[in-house]
C-alpha cells in the first residue's frame, strides 16, 4: 500500500518535473516565414516591394467613386441594395457607414503600411539597386496618401514604420497640407531617382512620379509648381499622345507611349466575389459590363457605373471619342442586325449607355470567374492628362501663359483621329473649354467628381451636391470609433 | 466482492453493552443470503455487517431504535426493532438505471455517483433509429445536446452543441472514441452500429479535459465482447427509400406571368408576357427532386474466451440523394475489431482498431450558386429542356442557372480511407491501483476530385467557363498579343491527417473504514496533429467527359496547369489529476486539475491550468430520509474553469502570409506581405460554468427525473477584431491580429423523465421525455468594440447579422417593418420620412424615433430575431405487447429563428406564392409589399424576410415484431425481429422554407437559409437477426 502510492506520488512527480519545460509544444510552423525576420537579402525588398504595388490593384472602388458621385455615371448593378454605398454616392445620400468608403479607405493604408515595412527596415543591409526599390515605394506611398487626401482630406500621417494596434489612439488626423507635403516630398524623392523609361512594363517611373507630382499640385491649386512640373513630363518624358485613341483602352494598346502610369492587371488568375482584395484582374470591366449580353464582341456583366445621358450630350458633334467611350446599347443592337444582340436591365438603374473603355470583350478575357478577371489595365495618368492639366496650370496660375494652355488644349484635340477643331480662347472661356476638354477626353475613367470638387463645380452640376458638406467623403464612421482618438467627422455628416 | 470481503474482516468488531441483542439474516430477491450488508443503528456510528451467509449479529439496541439495511446495488430498508429479537429481511436490488456505468474521462463512475452532469445514451437507442451517423440520432435524446443538420444531403455533416453556443469560433465538442480523440470533420467515418454507449459530459466535470473542454465532451465507447461467452452473432439491416421532407410553393407559370407583367408594369416597363395563359408550366422542384434509395446493413461478432474478448464488425450504407441521384450520394464501408486480452496475469491489453472506407459526391448546396437555389428561383414559365433535348439557357435572368444542366455538369467526389486504433495496457499493480498507458491514434487520407468539363449555362451565366453555346473554348491573354485556350480541367487534391495521442495514468480505488471511499487518477496526455495536403490542376481532359476526369489523362504542359500544397500541425501537453471521495456513499466530493501546454497559444500564455470541484448529496441514504415513493434523490452541484483551444494554428505569431501578387511585364511575380498579425499574449478561451442538479428515482424505479441548471459563462473569446484601418491589417491574406475579448453567457434548464413500466406480463411502456432550454446572451465585447457583423442577405447585400453585448450571438439585424402603406396621405402624413416610399412599400419603424428612415446608416436597424432555439425538446415513447413493438420519437425545437435568403431580389426570378397576397392598391393588404421594378427598398434586411423557425418533427415511427422464440430458436437464432419504420413522417411548422431543422453550423450565420439541402423522409423495411 505504502510502496503503491510512494509509486504513484513519484511517478507524477517525475512526470511533472520532466515536461513543465513544455519543450513539447514548443514547434514552429512548417515552411513559414516570421516577419521580424526578413530583409535579408535584395530580392527580399523586391519581394515586399511586389506586395506593396499589389493595393494599387483596388482602385477599381476609386474609379467608380469618381464616376458615380459625378454626373457621369448612376451606380446600377442588380439592385438598389446591390453595392448599396455606391447608390448613395450616386444619390449624395451617403453617410458615415458605406462598405465601399470603408474598403477604399482599408485598402489604401493597407498598401502605406506595405510600403512602410520597407522603409522600417531600409537600413538592414545595403546593396545595389536599394534606391530604385526605395522610390518605387515612395511613388506608391503618394499614391496611396493622395488618394485618401482627395477623398478623406485630413487623414492621419503614417509614415516609416508599422504603426502598432496601441498606437493607434495618439493618432489625429493630420491636416491635408501636411499629408499633401509629404506626398510631394516622395514623388520628389521617387523623380530624383527613377528613370523615364523601365524595362520592366508596370514598375513607377520618373515620368509616373512628376505627373503624379504635378496632379498633386493641381490639387492645392499650386498652378505655377503645377505647370513647372507638368511641363517636365511634356518636354522631356519619353511621352506623345496615341495615333489611336481606340485601341488605348485595349489590352494591345498597354505599352502606348500615351501610357504615363498604369495599374497592371492579368487574366491570368481566377477570382471570386468572395474577395476583391485578393484579384489580379481588373474588376471594374465585369462589373460594368452588360446584363445579360447574348452577341457579338462583348462580354456580359453586372451593369455598374452606367454613363448619364448628360454625360454624352457633352461630346460635341463629330467628337469620335464618344463612340469609343460610351457604348448605346440600342443603336449597337440596330447596327448588328441580322445578328440578334440581347441584354437585360438590372433594377439597380438603367441608362442605355456603358462605360465602353472597360467594358468586357470576349477577346479579353480572364480565367473565371471573368466578370472580376479583366487582364485591361486601368490607366491612372495618360499623357492627355498630363497636356490638360499643364494646360489648366498655365491657365489658371497667376500670369497665366494662355498661349501655352491653348497649344496643350489643341494638342488633345487634334490629337490623330480625333481632329476636332483648335480652340482659340482666353482667360475663363479657356478654362471652360479646357474643363469640357476633360470630362469627354476622360469619359468613364473616374476622374470627374474630384475634377468638379477642386474646381468648385460640383454644386452646379451633380444634382443634390451640398457645398461645405460633399467636397469631402465622410470619414467610415467604424473608423472613427476604432480609432478612439477622438477624429472629428467630416463637416456636414 | 473485494468491498465485501473487506467488511467480513470487520465482522464483529463494534461491541459496547447491551441493551438488547438483535440477529437475523439478510437475503437477496431470491432467498440467498446476502454478505457485507452494512446493519447500522439509525441516528447512531454503530451497527455491524452481515457475514458471508447473510447473517447478523448486534448488541446495543433499544426496542425504541430503527435499524437500516444498505448495500450496494440494493434498496435501503430501515425496520423498527419493537420487541423483535430477530430481524430476516429480504433487501430488494437497487434501481438498475442507478447501477448503469457512467464513462467520465480516464475512468468510470455509476449513475448513482457520480457528481457532475453526464447524459447517457445506449447505443441501442441509436441504432434503433437507423441514422446514417450517430449524431443525428442524438437529436433528442439527451437534454443539454442539441443536433442540426449543416446539410441534408447524404453524408453531410451535423452540427453539435452542448448547452448553447460558448464560442463565436468553434463549438464542436471534444469527441473520443474509446479515449481517441476522434475529428469532429470525419464524424461520417463512425458506423452508429459499432456504439455501445454515449456519454456526454456537459459540466465542469468535463475539466478532465482541460481546454478542450468548454464545448463539452462527447465519450463514445465502441461494443466489446464479454469473457467466456459464446460467440453472438448479429445482423441487422434495412432498405428504405428517401424523399423530400417538403416542397415549396411557388408561383405557377400562369400566376408568375401575371405577377410579372404587374412588376415590370409598375416598375413602367414593358410586361414580359404577351400571354399569360400558360398553365401550371414547368415544376422545377418535380424536375429536380426525386425518390432515392437508402441501404445499410450491419454484422457483427462477439464474445471471449477466459482471458480474451472480442467484437468484430462489418457494415454497409448506401444513399443516394433526394435531389442529384448519385450526383449527392455516400457509400460507406467500415470494419472494427475490439479485441482483448491478457498478456500477464495482472497485465491486459486492448486493440481497438475501426477502418472506414467512404465515397461522397456533391452538389453545390445552401449558396447563391446552388442547385436548390436555382430550383427556387427558376422560370417556371421556362421548360427545362428544348426540342432536341438539351437544357434550355434560363437567359432572361443573369446568374440563374438551369438547375438541371448544373446537376448533369456537377462532378464532385471525394473518397476517404480513415483508420481509428488503439492500443491500451492496463496493469493490475495490486487490488487499488490500475497503471494504464495507451496510444490512440487517427489516420485519414481524404482524396478528392472535382471536373470541371467545359460547360455554357446560357449567355451571362457566372457559372459558364466558356462564353460559347457549342463549348468552344475562350482565349485568355497570358501576356500582349499571347493566348492560351481555357480547357476544362480536373482539380484533385489529397489530404492526409494524422494524429498520435500517448497517455498515461494511474487509477487509485479504495475504501477506508467501510464507509471513506477514496479514488484517485492522474496522468499524463502527449498530443500531437497533423496533416498535409497536396492540390494539382490540370486543363484538357478528352471528350469534355468525365470518364477521362484525371490528371494522368490532362494535358501534361497545358500552361495553365498549377499545383499547390499545405502543411500544419499542432500540440497539445498535458499533466491531469482527480481525486474523489465518498462517505458512505451519501456525500460525493471530486476534483479536478488539469494542466495544458498548447502550441497554439502565444509565448506568453502557453500553458493554462484548469481546475474544477463537483459535490453530491445522496439525500434518501440519510437515516431520516423516509419515503414509500421516492427510491433515490440525490442533490449535485459543480463548478470549475474548463478552456476552448480550437483558435487556429500559430495565430499568435506574425507570418509572413500575406498575398502580395502584381503583375510586371505582364506574369504575376510572387512577393511577400504580413499575413494576420501577431500576438504573443493570445490564450485559450475560458469557460467558467456552474451546474446544479438534483436526481430523482421513484416507483420502484419505474421513473427516473433528472434536472439540471447550467451557467456558462465565456471570456476571452477570440477574435480578429476590427482593428483601426490605418494600422493597416486589410490586404489580401493580411488581417488584423486575434485578440482575446469579449464574453457570453449560456444558462438553462435541463430535464430528463424516463418512465418504464411492465403493465402487464407482456405489456410494456416505456416513455422519455427531456427539454433543454437555451439562453444565450453576448455579454462583453472587447473595449470599444460595439458589435461585430456578420453575413451577407441577398446579392451584394449589407451584413446579415451581428455579435453585440446584450443580445445572443449571431442575431438578425436589420429593420423592422410595420405594415405596408395604404396610400400616399398615409406617406406624406406619417409623421416619419421614408425616403423614396410609395403606396405599397414595406413600412419600416423609426427605431430611433429621429422622424427620417435612415438607409444610409445603421441608426433605424434593430434586433429581428435569433437562430437559437429557446426550447429544445425530445420525446420517445414505445409500447411493447408479446411481440410487437411499436415506438416514436418526436424532436421540437421552439423560439429559433431563420432569414430567408433563398429568394433572388431579380425582377424575373420565380417567387413563393405568398407573394400573391402581395399590395394590389388601398386596402389589400398589410402584409406583403407591391410589386415592382421601379427602384424601392423592400428588399433591404427587415423582418418581412425574418421567419418564426420553431417546428414539431416526428423524427422516427417504428413498428416491429419479433417472432416468437418457440420458432426462432428451431432455426437456432435467438432474435428474430421484422420492423417497418419512417424517418421525418411529418414536421409541423410554420417556416416556409425546406427544413427548419438547419443551422450552416457557424455560430454566427447559422440561421440563414440560401436553399437548404433538406433532410429525407425515409420509408424503410428492416431486419434484426441474432444467433
Amino acid at each position: 500500500m505504502r510502496n503503491t502510492l510512494r509509486t504513484i506520488i513519484l511517478s507524477i512527480g517525475i512526470t511533472l518535473t520532466s515536461f513543465s519545460c513544455d519543450n513539447y509544444v514548443d514547434i514552429e510552423p512548417y515552411y513559414a516565414q516570421d516577419a521580424d525576420n526578413y530583409f535579408l537579402s535584395p530580392a527580399d525588398y523586391d519581394k515586399a516591394l511586389i506586395g506593396a504595388y499589389d493595393l494599387m490593384q483596388t482602385s477599381y472602388l476609386d474609379m467608380w467613386i469618381g464616376e458615380i458621385a459625378s454626373d457621369n455615371s448612376i451606380a446600377g448593378g442588380e439592385s438598389v441594395t446591390d453595392s448599396e454605398g455606391l447608390h448613395q454616392i450616386d444619390n449624395m445620400t451617403h453617410g458615415g457607414v458605406n462598405t465601399e468608403l470603408r474598403s477604399l479607405f482599408r485598402w489604401m493604408y493597407a498598401g502605406i503600411t506595405r510600403v512602410n515595412y520597407i522603409f522600417e527596415n531600409k537600413d538592414r543591409i545595403e546593396f545595389t539597386g536599394k534606391d530604385r526599390i526605395l522610390a518605387e515605394a515612395s511613388f506608391l506611398r503618394a499614391y496611396y496618401y493622395f488618394e485618401l487626401v482627395k477623398f478623406f482630406g485630413d487623414v492621419p500621417l503614417i509614415i516609416d514604420k508599422r504603426l502598432g494596434a496601441s498606437e493607434v489612439t495618439t493618432q489625429q488626423r493630420t491636416p491635408a497640407s501636411e499629408v499633401y507635403a509629404q506626398i510631394e516630398k516622395d514623388l520628389i524623392f521617387a523623380a530624383a531617382t527613377l528613370t523615364w523609361t523601365t524595362a520592366v512594363k508596370g514598375r513607377a517611373t520618373k515620368g509616373a512620379a512628376l505627373a503624379l507630382l504635378g496632379k498633386t499640385y493641381l490639387y492645392q491649386n499650386k498652378f505655377i509648381e503645377a505647370a513647372a512640373t507638368l511641363d517636365q513630363v511634356i518636354n522631356e518624358g519619353p511621352y506623345n499622345l496615341s495615333t489611336d485613341f481606340k485601341s488605348l483602352f485595349r489590352v494591345g494598346g498597354e505599352s502606348s507611349n500615351e501610357t504615363v502610369f498604369d495599374i497592371e492587371y492579368v487574366g491570368i488568375e481566377g477570382g471570386g466575389y468572395g474577395c476583391f482584395v485578393c484579384l489580379e484582374g481588373f474588376a471594374a470591366v465585369g462589373f460594368h459590363s452588360i446584363r445579360g449580353y447574348v452577341g457579338p464582341t462583348y462580354g456580359d456583366g453586372n451593369s455598374y457605373n452606367l454613363p448619364t445621358l448628360d454625360l454624352v450630350n457633352e461630346f460635341e458633334f463629330g467628337d469620335s471619342r464618344l463612340a469609343v467611350s460610351i457604348l448605346d446599347i440600342e443603336a449597337y443592337k440596330t447596327s448588328q442586325l441580322p445578328v440578334v444582340v440581347k441584354y437585360t436591365v438590372g433594377a439597380g438603374g438603367h441608362t442605355g449607355f456603358y462605360n465602353n473603355k472597360y467594358l468586357k470583350r470576349v477577346a479579353e478575357l480572364g480565367l473565371p470567374d471573368n466578370d472580376l478577371t479583366s487582364p485591361v489595365n486601368h490607366k491612372v495618368i495618360r499623357f492627355a492628362d498630363v497636356l490638360l492639366m499643364a494646360a489648366e496650370a498655365h491657365n489658371r496660375k497667376q500670369g497665366p501663359n494662355d498661349a501655352l494652355a491653348l497649344q496643350y488644349l489643341n494638342r488633345v484635340r487634334g490629337r490623330v483621329g480625333v481632329s476636332m477643331p483648335a480652340i482659340n480662347a482666353l482667360g475663363t472661356v479657356l478654362t471652360d473649354a479646357i474643363y469640357h476638354e476633360r470630362r469627354v477626353e476622360f469619359a468613364g475613367e473616374g476622374l470627374r467628381f474630384f475634377d468638379l470638387v477642386r474646381t468648385g463645380r460640383a454644386a452646379a452640376e451633380i444634382p443634390g451636391f451640398k457645398t461645405n458638406k460633399n467636397e469631402l467623403f465622410p470619414l467610415p464612421q467604424a473608423e472613427i470609433d476604432l480609432a478612439g482618438a477622438g477624429w472629428v467627422q467630416n463637416n456636414g455628416y | 466482492m473485494k468491498i465485501n470481503l473487506l467488511m467480513l474482516f470487520m465482522l464483529f468488531s463494534v461491541l459496547g453493552y447491551a441493551q438488547k441483542q438483535v440477529k437475523g439474516k439478510v437475503t437477496d430477491d431470491k432467498g440467498e443470503g446476502l454478505p457485507g450488508v452494512n446493519v447500522v443503528i439509525s441516528g447512531t456510528n454503530s451497527g455491524t455487517v452481515t457475514d458471508v451467509n447473510g447473517n447478523f449479529l448486534l448488541d446495543n439496541v433499544s426496542a425504541s431504535g430503527t435499524l437500516t439495511f444498505s448495500f450496494i446495488g440494493f434498496v435501503k430498508q430501515t425496520v423498527s426493532v419493537g420487541d423483535k429479537t430477530t430481524i430476516n429481511i429480504k433487501l430488494v436490488p437497487d434501481v438498475v438505471s442507478l447501477q448503469e456505468v457512467v464513462v467520465i474521462g480516464y475512468g468510470t463512475s455509476t449513475a448513482k455517483e457520480i457528481t457532475g452532469s453526464v447524459s447517457v445514451v445506449n447505443g441501442k437507442n441509436l441504432t434503433a433509429l437507423n441514422p446514417t451517423r450517430f449524431d443525428q440520432a442524438l437529436q433528442g435524446q439527451a437534454a443539454g445536446v442539441q443536433i442540426s443538420t449543416a446539410s441534408g444531403s447524404p453524408g453531410g455533416a451535423v452540427n453539435i452543441r452542448i448547452r448553447g453556443l460558448s464560442t463565436n469560433g468553434d463549438n464542436n465538442p471534444l469527441v473520443l472514441v474509446d479515449g481517441v480523440p476522434y475529428s469532429t470533420d470525419g464524424l461520417n467515418a463512425l458506423n452508429p452500429s459499432d456504439i455501445e454507449s454515449i456519454n456526454v459530459l456537459k459540466d465542469a466535470t468535463a475539466g478532465i479535459y482541460g481546454v478542450r473542454a468548454a464545448n463539452g465532451v462527447i465519450i463514445i465507447t465502441t461494443k466489446q465482447g464479454k469473457r467466456s461467452g459464446k460467440p453472438i452473432i448479429e445482423f441487422s439491416g434495412y432498405a428504405g427509400m428517401q424523399e423530400t421532407t417538403r416542397k415549396l410553393d411557388l408561383l405557377n407559370a400562369k400566376e408568375f406571368a401575371v405577377l410579372k407583367n404587374e412588376t415590370f408594369a409598375a416598375g413602367g416597363q414593358t410586361p414580359p408576357f404577351a400571354n399569360t395563359g400558360l398553365g401550371s408550366g414547368t415544376n422545377w422542384q418535380d424536375e429536380v427532386f426525386q425518390k432515392a434509395p437508402i441501404q445499410n446493413y450491419n454484422l457483427n461478432v462477439s464474445g471471449g474466451s477466459e482471458k480474451s474478448t472480442y467484437s468484430i464488425g462489418g457494415s454497409y450504407l448506401d444513399q443516394q440523394g433526394i435531389v442529384g441521384g448519385d450526383k449527392a450520394a455516400y457509400r460507406r464501408y467500415n470494419t472494427r475489431i475490439n479485441f482483448t486480452t491478457d498478456l500477464a496475469p495482472k497485465l491486459i491489453l486492448q486493440n481497438v482498431l475501426l477502418f472506414t472506407n467512404e465515397t461522397r459526391s456533391t452538389l453545390p448546396e445552401n449558396g447563391i450558386a446552388s442547385v436548390l437555389y436555382n430550383t427556387i428561383n427558376a422560370s417556371p414559365a421556362a421548360s427545362p429542356t428544348k426540342e432536341d433535348g438539351s437544357y434550355t439557357y434560363l437567359e432572361e435572368f443573369s446568374d440563374i442557372i438551369n438547375p438541371l444542366a448544373q446537376m448533369a455538369n456537377s462532378f464532385n467526389k471525394a473518397k476517404v480511407n480513415k483508420i481509428v486504433g488503439k492500443q491500451e495496457f492496463t496493469y493490475k499493480v495490486n487490488n487499488h491501483v490500475d497503471a494504464i498507458a495507451r496510444i490512440g491514434y487517427n489516420y485519414a487520407n481524404v482524396g478528392s476530385k472535382v471536373f470541371n468539363p467545359l460547360v455554357y449555362y446560357g449567355s451571362g451565366k457566372a457559372q459558364n467557363n466558356t462564353s460559347s453555346p457549342d463549348l468552344r473554348p475562350d482565349s485568355i491573354s497570358l501576356a500582349p498579343g499571347f493566348k492560351v485556350p481555357l480547357l476544362n480541367n480536373v482539380v484533385e487534391t489529397q489530404q492526409t491527417y494524422f494524429n498520435y495521442n500517448l497517455e498515461a495514468f494511474f487509477n487509485y480505488n479504495q475504501i477506508f473504514n467501510k464507509v471513506h471511499s477514496v479514488k484517485g487518477t492522474a496522468g499524463v496526455s502527449f498530443l500531437e496533429d497533423r496533416g498535409e495536403s497536396l492540390t494539382g490542376i490540370a486543363y484538357n481532359i478528352p471528350y469534355n467527359s468525365n470518364d477521362f476526369a484525371d490528371l494522368s489523362a490532362a494535358d501534361g504542359t497545358n500552361l495553365l496547369n498549377n499545383s499547390s500544397s499545405y502543411q500544419y500541425r499542432s500540440r497539445l501537453q498535458s499533466v491531469f489529476m482527480r481525486g474523489e471521495y465518498g462517505y458512505q456513499s451519501k456525500y460525493l466530493l471530486s476534483a479536478i486539475l488539469r494542466r495544458d501546454a498548447s502550441s497554439n497559444f502565444g509565448k506568453n500564455n502557453r500553458a493554462g491550468y484548469f481546475p474544477s470541484m463537483s459535490a453530491a448529496w445522496v439525500l434518501s441514504e440519510e437515516p431520516f430520509f423516509e419515503s414509500k415513493m421516492i427510491e433515490f434523490i440525490k442533490v449535485r452541484a459543480s463548478y470549475g474553469v474548463v478552456g476552448n483551444d480550437k483558435i487556429g494554428l500559430f495565430r499568435y505569431r506574425a507570418l509572413l502570409g500575406g498575398e502580395a501578387v502584381y503583375p510586371f511585364n505582364d506574369q504575376l511575380l510572387n512577393g511577400i506581405a504580413i499575413g494576420a498579425f501577431g500576438n504573443q499574449d493570445l490564450k485559450w478561451e475560458t469557460t467558467n460554468q456552474a451546474n446544479f442538479g438534483i436526481d430523482f428515482t421513484l416507483f420502484d424505479g419505474k421513473l427516473d427525473i433528472t434536472t439540471d441548471y447550467y451557467i456558462k459563462s465565456t471570456h476571452d473569446l477570440l477574435f480578429t477584431p476590427d482593428i483601426s484601418a490605418i494600422v493597416g491589417a486589410y490586404a489580401a491574406g493580411t488581417s488584423p491580429p486575434v485578440v482575446n475579448g469579449g464574453d457570453v453567457r449560456n444558462s438553462g434548464f435541463e430535464l430528463l423523465i424516463n418512465y418504464n413500466q411492465e403493465i402487464r406480463k407482456g405489456f410494456t411502456f416505456n416513455i422519455g421525455y427531456n427539454l433543454t432550454t437555451i439562453n444565450n446572451r453576448v455579454t462583453a465585447l472587447q473595449q470599444g468594440v460595439d458589435f461585430y457583423d456578420f453575413g451577407s442577405f441577398g446579392v451584394g447585400g449589407g451584413s446579415a447579422t451581428r455579435m453585440q453585448v446584450g443580445y445572443p450571438i449571431g442575431y438578425f439585424f436589420g429593420y423592422k417593418t410595420e405594415g405596408v402603406y395604404q396610400s400616399s396621405e398615409e406617406i406624406a402624413n406619417r409623421g416619419v420620412t421614408q425616403e423614396g416610399a410609395q403606396p405599397g412599400d414595406l413600412k419600416f419603424v423609426d427605431t430611433n424615433n429621429s422622424g427620417a428612415l435612415s438607409f444610409s446608416n445603421n441608426s433605424d436597424k434593430t434586433f429581428l430575431g435569433s437562430a437559437i432555439p429557446d426550447v429544445i425538446m425530445g420525446l420517445n415513447a414505445g409500447v411493447g405487447y408479446k411481440g410487437i413493438d411499436f415506438a416514436v420519437t418526436f424532436y421540437a425545437s421552439l423560439g429559433n429563428d431563420i432569414l430567408r435568403n433563398y429568394e433572388r431580389q431579380q425582377p424575373l426570378a420565380n417567387l413563393l406564392n405568398y407573394r400573391i397576397n402581395r399590395w394590389t392598391g388601398e386596402g389589400s393588404t398589410n402584409e406583403s409589399p407591391r410589386l415592382t421594378t421601379a427602384a424601392n427598398t423592400n428588399g433591404v434586411l427587415s423582418d418581412y424576410f425574418v421567419e418564426d423557425g420553431s417546428f414539431l418533427r416526428i423524427r422516427n415511427i417504428q413498428l416491429g415484431y419479433s417472432l416468437p422464440q418457440s420458432i426462432i430458436r428451431k432455426i437456432g437464432a435467438t432474435k428474430v425481429r421484422l420492423y417497418v419504420a419512417v424517418n421525418n413522417l411529418a414536421t409541423f411548422t410554420r417556416y416556409k422554407g425546406y427544413d427548419p431543422d438547419f443551422s450552416s453550423g457557424s455560430p454566427l450565420t447559422g440561421g440563414v437559409d440560401q436553399g437548404f439541402y433538406p433532410q429525407a423522409k425515409t420509408m424503410m423495411a428492416g431486419l434484426n437477426l441474432n444467433f
